[in-house]
């Protein structure tokens, strides 16, 4: 057993599970607000994706540089998106269920549409570009240099995140929502605009991870939902509806995949992380990070 | 409610009826060739099949209609018509499509779908039902097990395609003292029939394997692995892999900085997009093969300047020209037999053509005059390095740094 390899193989891991984070983080934005169950994801990724492509290749931009247009770009989007279809769907909403249920479907449909768009658009062609896609010689080992700066750009747009939840008015009126939507109503939250905020948000934030996705690995208009999958599994795992637990959940998600793989085989990825989420829903049905004492409608176990 | 149904399936046997009734006329007043297939325009597939089938398909058409038509054996030239379909990867879908484009549109012939697993199972359908199918991009031993006779596989098949690879590395062996192999392959049938057939030659060879991985099919990240056969000292890198993967494997060995002596990877190494994608870290990659515009059979060259000019890009380097080859065959042989299937058939198992990849000859469904052959990219080419009666250069070991 060669534990130098195996610590690196787990570093690896960690670094593309600050990226899963990032990718979970975002829907987490969406569904623990509002319910909404957006699968259409990691097409807001793909789009990011294709986004810094187009800039990088096309305009010759640092890819890196590309997040400054292509965030706001998907945010915007996300914005209307919400506007054309969720806030209907958010005013008129009946049970928790039925909500569920219908952005389920609706997302579907934006699935589709926006899968097939990508695919009129640039084809089913894989495309790609290099950036940085060399060796990065740090604790005695190689990463790719790529990785390390997604990792670290993910990281940070994490960081901002968490701090504009946690010290603005604004993040503090998204929390409140989170715990408790009947509470905030009553102080004033306006419902509406911090539902359109959020939903924003987490479009854009797909997109920042899509954008530093294609740096590492190649696009075609299918990449996306592989990665709403696992996003899934991740805020599951870390807690529907906890930031933070994403943030772990995506962390850990990374490593086990990464040594999992690497005492199996890659044919075994999807297994593994399936694996952990059953063994999670099974131990902690909540996920790993979040108390009964958070979920708003739910009695108090002793 | 009850009416309109009625009204509709009124509507529709008559116009069965009507449409029924127009077959056999159609037939005798010699409208179009009808021609079935589907391709891959989305999922995993769909990179090849854009790549290596469909515009080759296109080329096809465009100058056959250009010339006024299919010459058919005493009837006189006849357009040819493409009735086509996205099959999205899917296995099942594909088996429908081609059902259905066979049994209800009653289609002229039928040509193939991208990839092995997609022939494999379209092949039975075909033969069922008489079809004449030549698969130009579908490598399967199992396939010849089936004895389907109304198949053929142009390409050289598993046990040919790894034969000539062990031997080319069996020579490296000799000359640049290179011995330790690791092999990953995809989980698909492609890779598990290449897989199966390297192994016993790799074993004769008397190599030393130091890590098998197999990943599936869409696979995200191979970096792990190739660490791991970086850490094993492996010099030889073999990927049976799919374009994607092949794409995956070279960007992540290039950024784990494994750089074994011998690069060798699968189906889309040979694409033009391979080159400008890595530009100088193309260089001394090599890969499945092998064919480019240098090889010395008549209307080569006129093959690639077409494509370049219809399609404003270049074919890939392998299984594209013998798809344009299978179209020849084709052709010659309706201008020969016309368009009785099974006279056809007979035609294409008792003839020798010539085609842009040289000569090709049927037995028993398999082409046995093209070798298996290994192809490197040196200076923005994908020369023919094995076998020597074959090369159109010198293969170059070890491989350079990548860039």
């Amino acid at each position: 057993m060669n534990l130098a390899l195996l610590a690196d193989v787990a570093a690896g891991g960690l670094l593309l599970g600050g990226l899963y984070a990032l990718i979970a983080v975002g829907l987490n934005l969406q569904y623990g607000l509002m319910r909404v169950l957006n699968v259409a994801h990691g097409e807001f990724l793909m789009l990011g994706g294709y986004l810094t492509y187009l800039l990088h290749v096309g305009l010759g931009m640092d890819p890196l540089l590309s997040l400054v247009v292509s965030a706001p770009v998907i945010f915007a989007a996300g914005v209307g998106v919400h506007a054309l279809v969720y806030r209907r769907l958010l005013r008129q909403e009946r049970t928790r269920e039925e909500l569920e249920a219908n952005s389920l479907l609706i997302s579907f449909g934006l699935l589709f549409i926006l899968q097939n768009g990508a695919l009129l658009i640039f084809s089913a062609d894989i495309r790609g570009y290099q950036y940085l896609d060399r060796p990065l010689r740090m604790l005695g080992t190689v990463f790719p240099a790529n990785r390390v700066v997604a990792f670290v750009t993910a990281a940070v747009v994490t960081a901002l995140l968490f701090v504009f939840l946690r010290r603005t008015l604004t993040g503090a009126a998204v929390r409140a929502l989170m715990q408790d939507p009947v509470g905030a109503r009553l102080i004033g939250v306006r419902v509406a605009r911090v539902h359109a905020l959020c939903f924003g948000l987490g479009a854009g934030l797909a997109a920042v991870s899509g954008s530093l996705l294609s740096m590492l690995f190649e696009l075609t208009p299918f990449v996306g939902l592989p990665y709403t999958i696992t996003a899934l599994v991740v805020i599951i795992l870390g807690g529907l509806g906890s930031v933070g637990g994403s943030l772990l959940g995506g962390l850990i998600l990374g490593v086990v995949e990464a040594l999992g793989v690497y005492f199996t085989a890659p044919d075994l990825r999807m297994v593994i992380s399936y694996a952990v989420l059953a063994l999670v829903l099974v131990l902690r049905p909540y996920g790993l990070f979040n108390t009964l004492a958070h979920r708003p409608g739910q009695s108090e176990r002793a | 409610m009850g009416t309109r149904m009625g009204r509709r399936s009124f509507l529709r046997i008559a116009g069965g009826t009507a449409a029924a009734s127009m077959l056999p006329r159609r037939a005798g007043a010699q409208g179009p060739i009808r021609i079935g297939f589907t391709l891959s325009a989305t999922g995993p597939y769909a990179v090849g099949a854009g790549i290596t089938q469909r515009p080759n398909y296109d080329l096809w058409l465009e100058q056959v209609n250009a010339k006024g038509g299919l010459a058919v054996a005493g009837g006189g030239r006849r357009p040819i018509q493409f009735v086509d379909h996205d099959d999205r990867s899917e296995i099942e879908t594909i088996v429908r499509l081609y059902e259905k484009m066979i049994t209800d549109d009653k289609v002229d012939l039928v040509l193939p779908p991208w990839g092995t697993a997609a022939n494999f199972a379209v092949a039975p359908i075909a033969n069922k039902h008489g079809y004449p199918m030549i698969g130009p991009t579908v490598g399967s031993l199992k396939l010849k097990e089936l004895n389907l006779p109304y198949f053929y596989a142009i390409l050289a098949q598993p046990d040919a395609m790894m034969l000539s690879l062990a031997n080319f590395l069996k020579d490296a062996k000799r000359q640049q003292k290179v011995n330790k192999v690791a092999v990953i392959y995809v989980n698909d049938l492609f890779g598990i029939e290449h897989h199966g057939a390297l192994m016993p030659v790799l074993k004769e060879g008397d190599f030393e394997v130091v890590d098998v991985k197999s990943y599936p099919l869409g696979v995200k990240d191979l970096s792990d692995v190739l660490k791991g056969i970086k850490a094993k000292g492996a010099e030889i890198l073999i990927g049976l892999s799919y374009p994607p993967d092949t794409i995956l494997a070279t960007t992540q060995a290039k950024a784990v900085d494994f750089n074994p002596a011998i690069f060798y990877t699968a189906v889309g190494t040979a694409f033009p997009f391979f080159r400008d994608r890595f530009k100088g870290g193309a260089e001394g990659v090599m890969g499945v093969g092998a064919w480019n515009p240098k090889v010395p059979f008549p209307g080569a060259k006129a093959y690639f300047d077409a494509h370049v000019a219809k399609h404003k890009k270049e074919p890939d380097r392998w299984a594209s020209a013998f798809a344009y080859a299978t179209l020849q065959i084709l052709e010659e042989s309706i201008g020969k037999v016309g368009l009785d299937r099974a006279k056809l058939k007979a035609h294409i198992d008792a003839t020798e053509f010539t085609t842009v990849v040289g000569p090709v000859k049927f037995a028993r469904g398999v082409n046995t005059a093209t070798p298996g052959m290994v192809g490197q990219w040196q200076k923005g080419e994908f020369e023919v390095v094995w076998p020597p009666e074959r090369a159109t250069a010198k293969a170059a070991v070890p491989k350079p740094k990548w860039e």
